[in-house]
């Protein structure tokens, strides 16, 4: 009942990891299987801390952290923009509709083509992939979230004669809160998956292409630890934010407040 | 108070409303006077809260017309706040104090940071919240929260109350320490209001003049001057209001 308890407490993630590493352990050192394929986490965490020593990952990292946050931010003020103009507006909402329902389900890495065609390599294309991977689901989320607020909470906004933009920062966005952070997260890992997809087909330039870049130049050298270093500095930041950031922007707010 | 002679502060004329072709509403005609608090009281469906929403501007009459101290209401406005029945009125985001304060911030009044807190700290304790302040509403009883509701909207200072069977959902107890409450602040505030209800005893108790309304029309205004809630009473107002 001990052990069954441990792995209902929030801190469980940590112990599954720890498991997980016990058996990727294992199976590298006791399964037939290829060491180039399957190193152990000796060679992989090698791998990391030269990495880090030399500051390549690290560098690399920044660069794809910028990138994703600067599309982050981007996406998001053009989300806001979009569900604003969709609460202002019928008709412009029923544009965003549409548009959500073209460009949504829309792999950007499918619009990479023309992306060159249009913009050419580097990290402007990069940050245009990032900002289409997180506009879409963010409206999606934005718009989902000032449909569900109650009826009497626009009323209110009416009776104290709050103007439409006054309604949606003091009245809507706190109270779509759990929807939008919602969309920020979905919005976050679509922006990794997108930085990193592009990394890998754009390249660097000047030495600098991102963690996705740094990732795709380890498997051309063979050094499958070092592929493995890179996905887990992915997963440690992940991980990071999903626990750090979105945790507890979510436990000061829509936890503490019980929307959540 | 229901003198003739003091000016009516909503007048109601020749009011109609209907939704799809169905009449809610004909013909409504009423005067209310500062200060007064009247009980519209009716079956479910009778159009208790569509004539509050038209009051409070947040429907459009089909016919006739509304005046708050003479002025046409086409819309809703801070001199008229609505107390709403549901418990979810308040912003879950902010504390109790800050739901109070909330609506003050930013106010064509001007107020000061000084004038605000001090107008919450009276209104939270009008309202016996004082200790309940840093309270968000999911830590608040479906009481507290109406007495919340309640506070914020007389903090606006409006020229009239509507209030929208603000204490349907609660327990008798607890509805009864509301109306308790209710008439207290209304000794100090004198504040005009129009309470919507179905408990034919709560209109007895609190009201100065009880608005029946049945179909759609006003079948009866009585006044309520002993505020006696005896049997009697409460079958004399039965009988207005059965089919």
């Amino acid at each position: 009942m001990r052990i069954k308890a441990l792995f209902l407490k929030p801190y469980s993630k940590y112990i599954w990891i720890i498991l997980m590493l016990v058996a990727w352990e294992l199976t590298a050192k006791l399964a037939p299987v290829s060491a180039l394929a399957f190193p152990s986490l000796e060679l992989i965490l090698a791998a990391l801390i030269d990495s880090i020593v030399n500051g390549d990952i690290l560098m690399q990292m920044v660069f794809s952290l910028g990138l994703i946050l600067i599309g982050l931010g981007i996406g998001v003020a053009l989300a806001f923009l979009m569900s604003f103009l969709a609460v202002v507006s019928p008709v412009f909402a029923s544009f965003t509709d549409t548009c959500v329902s073209i460009f949504h389900p829309l792999p950007g890495i499918a619009l990479l083509p023309l992306i060159i065609l249009w913009i050419g390599t580097g990290s402007m294309a990069i940050l245009f992939i990032i900002v289409h991977s997180v506009l879409w689901p963010m409206i999606l989320n934005m718009t989902a979230g000032f449909k569900a607020i109650p009826e009497v909470y626009k009323k209110i906004g009416q009776n104290y004669q709050f103007n439409t933009l006054q309604s949606i920062i003091r009245i809507f966005v706190p109270a779509s809160l759990s929807f939008l952070i919602a969309g920020l997260k979905i919005s976050w890992a679509r922006g990794w998956r997108a930085a990193i997809s592009a990394e890998m087909i754009f390249g660097a330039s000047g030495g600098i292409g991102g963690i996705g870049w740094y990732i795709f130049n380890k498997r051309v050298f063979m050094d499958t630890a070092g592929v493995y270093a890179g996905i887990l500095m992915i997963i440690a930041v992940g991980i990071f934010v999903e626990d750090f950031v979105f945790g507890k922007l979510e436990k000061n707010t829509i936890t503490k407040w019980g929307v959540a | 108070m229901t003198d003739v002679d003091v000016k009516p502060i909503i007048e109601i004329r020749g009011l109609g409303k209907s939704y799809e072709q169905r009449p809610v509403l004909a013909d409504i005609n009423l005067e209310i006077r500062p200060g007064e608090l009247i009980c519209v009281i009716g079956a479910s469906g009778c159009g208790k809260s569509t004539l509050l929403n038209l009051i409070g501007g947040f429907v459009k009459a089909d016919r006739g017309e509304i005046r708050l101290n003479g002025v046409l209401v086409e819309k809703p406005s801070r001199q008229c706040i609505m107390v709403f029945q549901e418990f979810d009125q308040l912003f879950a985001w902010q504390t109790v104090r800050h739901n109070i304060e909330f609506p003050l911030k930013k106010s064509p009044e001007r107020l000061s940071h000084q004038q605000i807190r001090s107008r919450v700290d009276h209104y939270l304790a009008m309202v016996k919240l004082t200790e309940f302040s840093d309270y968000y509403p999911n830590q608040l009883s479906g009481g507290m929260k109406q007495r919340t509701a309640l506070a914020r909207a007389l903090a606006l200072s409006p020229q009239l109350l509507l209030m929208d069977e603000p204490f349907g959902s609660l327990d008798a107890q607890t509805k009864g320490e509301l109306q308790e409450t209710l008439l207290e602040i209304r000794q100090e505030s004198q504040a005009t209001t129009i309470f919507v209800t179905h408990d034919i005893r709560e209109a007895l108790y609190l009201a100065d003049r009880i608005v029946v309304l049945k179909a759609g029309a006003i079948a009866a205004v009585i006044k309520n001057q002993t505020r006696n809630s005896n049997e009697t009473r409460v079958a004399e107002i039965t009988a207005l209001l059965s089919p």
